[in-house]
């Protein structure tokens, strides 16, 4: 121990400069919040609670039973259920998600052809049982008018870039006979 | 030997294949889009295309054949850009359907284009139109996905022969219809649809409710619906069928299935199911529990057999139930009841043809491979039509003419109409005639060689009709010696043998006649069984006659190595037959009757006896999925498990024993319980010590007492490669121990005033489990009455008009549907829509050498109803 370390030691050098960083703190703003009452705003692209889109134009979710994002799920926690309409059609009679083996990696809304799942922005869902947990197409459904509506939607399009944005097929294409996607008219 | 190099390596080759077929022997994989193994290879897609050296232009490598020293490159950058090309030029019209069509995720020119394709295409004049049809209750054509392939076409007309499917229109207004336009008139056989490579055709009974990759469980298992055997995977999701596909590779029906194999297993879940045991409480049936109804089972077959004896306890085996299933009925009659009276639907005519036939000839001589068929030159086809009782067995028969060989028909060719070279319709019940004059010509021919002594001093007393006498048949001599003809050129031929050639009288003469034209020509003989099972009940044991194994319970020798081997005694007598048990319900004689999986007052001749028999019982158990007709009927209803819900074997026509596997499980699989296990907890209660886990230690115990099945366990049975005899004892060899009823004499063709009623065989329905079946309904709703126009001119009728056919037993009101290719003596009904059965108008008449029913005396009045 040189004589500089005793000095140092006998005058607690090192706790005046400590509390000296805790006198000057005591008049700058905390960066940490007080949560819950205080509640921090997801930022694009941040993977919270799942929502089915509604599409504005039928009412209905956009999901056409395509099944992909159950294809491409890691944890294997989607289902979809779909059967035959009165014209033919696909109908989406289930999407059920359980949310609690879900290890949201997005994958889903990344492989979702039109943008029909979404990642919304709401986190706070804790909940004391596992039926509270398990969405089916209507919670779902609901999610989305909940935490997306009209402002979530430019949030999640600006972000995940739905590919149906993109995608015009030539006219004529014999795309879905224009049942299925309301307001796709090529 | 022939050299060539395919992408650097050396390939040898015993016989020229083409180029892909070498590469693919090589393990180098080509593309393909048109090409279909077992198919004609056509060349239209141009996705194989491969790089050949000294050939200027890239060459598609499934229609060319290798020659000795080519040098081939599979992957190059030319062709990746060839292929490339070739499917923009597809996506042109092909709509962008994929999140939609059914077909994504297993769909060849989606795998294609996301290996080879273009991203985007160039093309921006707009696309094709042709609407989505749906005339068709079964298959849905979306032509605008439809890439021309032809491997429909080719499917349709080279393997199934049906000859349907046609491309139609011009250009890019090419289509693919059925011939008739609109609605398909063809086979159902859904081939076309596991050939298509995109969703063009399509299946509609699981349309849009499912993924490939929604598949949770595959079930390789045996079709339930005939006795062919074809092998099957049941595609399961969270316990239900979505589709039930054949593959390639696996079974010997090689990726083919018929209309009701594929079409048909939605009957399991038809919602109809029997969900508890019921019991007749006040006269009315009631829901009770599983104990209750085994305990009071139990019980009074217990009581019945201590007061009236074991011979007054009776059973009905099933040739719907596994070998299992019919392994334990019959223990628990013959060993733990102590009776003999156990018998099946078989009795009808398998099970007495199929004895006649050993007598003559020796056990195991309709053993004879399905798939040998189609090596043959020749087929002589007599009694039914192979391509409605047996679809994937007439399939090699069309195969034969295919290649060039003959078929001959006795009697209307059906499905086969097409393949016959010419006609060979004797007036009904005459065919004994044209048959002994069949077998005259080929004596004269060719003298018989002596391997069959027996067989042969029976020839020598045979009556041959002279010209004259085969008069009155409607066959004329040339006609005969024009067969005759044809079978003495076959070197490799088989006979095929219907049901119709077995119920008449003197089937004794009629299957020996048969049986002599196959040993005179060399022929393999084949008998059709229009139930899975039929050939595993005779080899469980459950006739009357026969052990367990196919051996005499009246030979001392064998009855003692059956009570050794199970440490249980077995009454000396031979029991009674299906039809005697009616017989003793009536009078008494018979208090007790078991049904299991079998709908005695539907499928057996003069429903209105049959079920006032079956009501004077003391005791009628039914044990069966569905609340049938005869289990309307039952004081005990106990629900057993379907097809697709249990474990077991069945034993085809050609005796392979094929494994039938579990597809269903868990909650909601049907609540009844595997037919064996009923029956072994209702032989425990009468006394059965030996108990049983699992339906493995059922066929252990067959294994250890049935010497046809000796060493021939479960693990053998993999593959559908164990054909019995396997390890077991020598056969039963009991030639010459036979007699022929009339071989002396001619009978009289009789000229009935009123038109025969015959039992029709349809394609799509064959009973209790068909006319449950969604799909099949929708192929055919209802029953109907076939004959010909001039038949129905004369008694006024049209076709779409009711008419009403009676006789002594009953009557019906069926829609007349007309038929040109019926003889005009006759009137074809279906025995499988309930209150429409034809049996309920047959008679019971027994031929007295095989104990075959006969049907001969079944002729109907026929009048129109007026509406
Ligand atoms: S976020 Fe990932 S784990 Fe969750 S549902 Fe989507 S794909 Fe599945
Ligand atoms: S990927 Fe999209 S459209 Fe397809 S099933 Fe999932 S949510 Fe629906
Ligand atoms: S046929 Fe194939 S490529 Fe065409 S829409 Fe269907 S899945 Fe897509
Ligand atoms: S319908 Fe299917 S199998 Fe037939 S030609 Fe078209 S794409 Fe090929
Ligand atoms: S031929 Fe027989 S076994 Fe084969 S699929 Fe048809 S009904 Fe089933
Ligand atoms: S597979 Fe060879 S041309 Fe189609």
């Amino acid at each position: 121990m040189t004589l500089k370390d005793v000095i140092r030691k006998v005058f607690l050098v090192e706790i005046v400069k400590g509390m000296a960083l805790t006198f000057s703190r005591l008049f700058t703003r905390p960066v940490t919040r007080r949560y819950p009452k205080e509640k921090r705003p997801a930022e694009p692209g941040f993977r919270g609670l799942h929502a089915l889109v509604r599409n504005p134009a039928t009412g209905d979710a956009k999901c056409v039973g395509c099944g992909l994002c159950a294809a491409v799920c890691p944890s294997r926690c989607i289902n979809v259920y779909t059967s035959e309409g009165p014209e033919h059609q696909k109908v989406v009679d289930g999407y059920e998600i359980e949310v609690l083996r879900c290890v949201f990696c997005a994958l889903c809304v990344e492989a979702c052809p039109y943008g029909a799942i979404a990642l919304t922005p709401h986190y706070e869902y804790a909940d004391y049982s596992r039926e509270a947990l398990f969405m089916t197409k209507e919670r779902l459904l609901d999610n989305w008018d909940r935490y997306m509506g009209e402002e979530g939607l430019r949030y999640f399009d600006s972000f995940w870039n739905p590919k149906e944005a993109h995608f015009k097929p030539p006219r004529g294409q014999a795309m879905f006979k224009g049942r299925i996607i309301g307001g796709f008219s090529g | 030997m022939i050299k060539v190099t395919i992408d650097g390596r050396d390939v040898e080759l015993e016989h020229p294949v083409t180029v892909l077929e070498a590469a693919r022997k090589a393990g180098i994989e080509i593309p393909t889009l048109c090409y279909f193994e077992g198919l004609s290879p056509f060349g239209g897609c141009r996705l194989c295309l491969v790089e050949v050296e000294k050939l200027p232009k890239l060459q598609t490598s499934c229609t060319l054949m290798t020659a000795d020293g080519m040098v081939v490159r599979t992957e190059t950058e030319q062709i990746r850009a060839a292929r490339r090309s070739m499917l923009e030029f597809l996506l042109i019209n092909h709509p962008l359907d994929c999140p939609y069509c059914d077909k994504a995720g297993e769909c060849e020119l989606q795998d294609l284009v996301a290996r080879y394709g273009p991203e985007a295409g160039r093309f921006a004049e707009g696309k094709r139109r042709h609407p989505e049809s749906f005339d068709d209750p079964i298959i849905v054509r979306n032509m605008e996905r439809c890439v021309l392939c032809t491997r429909c076409i080719r499917m349709c007309s080279e393997l199934q022969a049906s000859y349907s499917i046609s491309v139609t229109g011009r250009g890019s207004h090419s289509f693919v219809e059925p011939f008739s336009g609109g609605r398909y008139d063809c086979e159902y056989c859904g081939n076309c649809l596991t050939v298509c490579p995109v969703g063009a055709i399509m299946s509609r009974l699981h349309r849009h409710s499912y993924r490939p990759w929604f598949v949770e469980k595959e079930t390789e298992t045996v079709c339930g619906f005939c006795g062919v055997g074809c092998s099957m995977v049941l595609q399961m999701r969270e316990n239900s069928i979505i589709r039930a596909i054949p593959r390639r590779g696996v079974g010997f029906n090689e990726g083919l299935l018929c209309a009701r194999g594929r079409f048909g297993y939605e009957y399991v879940e038809g919602g109809e199911e029997l969900t508890t045991p019921l019991m007749r409480v006040d006269g009315e049936l009631r829901q009770v529990s599983w104990e209750e109804a085994l305990s009071f089972t139990a019980r009074r077959l217990g009581e019945i057999r201590d007061e009236f004896g074991g011979g007054a306890v009776g059973a009905v085996a099933s040739g719907r139930c596994t070998n299992e299933d019919n392994y334990m009925l019959q223990k628990l009659m013959r060993f733990v009841i102590g009776s003999n009276n156990i018998d099946s639907a078989a009795r009808n005519y398998y099970a007495p043809a199929q004895i006649y036939l050993e007598r003559i000839f020796g056990q195991g001589i309709t053993a004879n491979l399905i798939p040998g068929i189609a090596n043959s030159d020749g087929v002589f086809v007599a009694g039914g039509d192979p391509t409605a009782i047996n679809p994937i067995l007439g399939l090699k028969i069309r195969a034969v003419w295919r290649s060039g060989g003959r078929v001959v028909v006795l009697g209307v060719p059906g499905g086969l109409k097409r393949f016959v070279p010419y006609e060979l319709i004797p007036v009904p019940y005459s065919e004994e005639i044209v048959l002994s004059a069949i077998v005259g010509r080929l004596l004269e021919r060719k003298p018989p060689g002596g391997a069959n002594a027996a067989l042969e001093a029976k020839l020598r007393d045979l009556r041959i009709p002279s010209d004259d006498e085969l008069g009155s048949t409607g066959v004329s001599p040339e006609d005969v010696a024009r067969v005759s003809e044809d079978l003495s050129s076959m070197s490799t031929p088989v006979v095929v043998i219907g049901p119709d050639m077995v119920q008449r009288r003197r089937a004794s003469k009629s299957l020996f006649l048969l049986g002599a034209i196959a040993y005179l020509t060399n022929a393999r003989i084949f008998l059709l069984a229009d139930r899975p099972n039929y050939q595993g009940l005779l080899d469980m044991g459950c006739l009357p006659e026969l052990l367990p194994g196919g051996r005499p319970v009246e030979l001392e020798m064998f009855r003692h190595k059956a009570e050794e081997a199970l440490g249980m005694k077995v009454p000396e007598q031979r029991g009674l037959n299906l039809f005697e048990m009616i017989d003793g319900a009536e009078s008494g004689r018979l208090k007790a009757l078991y049904v299991m999986g079998e709908n005695p007052v539907f499928n057996l001749p003069d429903g209105v006896r049959v079920e006032k028999a079956l009501g004077s019982l003391d005791l009628l158990v039914v044990q069966d999925v569905h609340l049938t007709e005869t289990a309307r009927l039952a004081d005990v209803v106990l629900p057993a498990t379907a097809w697709p819900e249990k474990e077991g074997t069945y034993t085809n026509l050609e005796r392979r024993l094929q494994r039938v596997r579990k597809a269903r499980r868990g909650k909601m699989a049907s609540y009844g319980r595997e037919d064996w296990r009923i029956l072994a907890d209702i032989a425990g209660r009468l006394g059965m010590t030996k108990t049983y886990q699992r339906v493995e230690d059922v066929w252990e115990e067959v294994m250890h007492v049935s010497a046809l099945h000796t060493g021939l366990g479960y693990e053998e049975m993999d593959g559908g490669r164990a054909l019995w005899p396997y390890y077991g004892e020598p056969l039963r060899g009991m030639e010459g121990d036979f007699t022929v009823e009339g071989l002396d004499g001619l009978p009289e063709v009789p000229a009935p005033e009123r038109p025969y009623l015959m039992i029709e065989r349809p394609l799509y329905h064959s009973g209790t489990f068909s006319r449950r079946s969604k799909a099949l309904l929708a192929i055919q709703p209802g029953p109907y009455l076939k004959m010909n126009p001039e038949l129905a001119r004369r008694h006024g009728l049209t076709g779409g008009d009711k008419a009403r056919i009676s006789n002594g037993r009953g009557v019906l009101e069926l829609e007349v549907r007309l038929d040109d290719d019926m003889p005009d003596n006759q009137v074809h009904v279906a025995n499988t829509f309930e209150g429409f059965a034809a049996m309920r108008l047959a008679g019971f008449g027994t031929d007295p050498v095989t104990g075959a029913l006969y049907m001969d005396d079944n002729t109907v009045r026929v009048e129109k109803v007026l509406r």
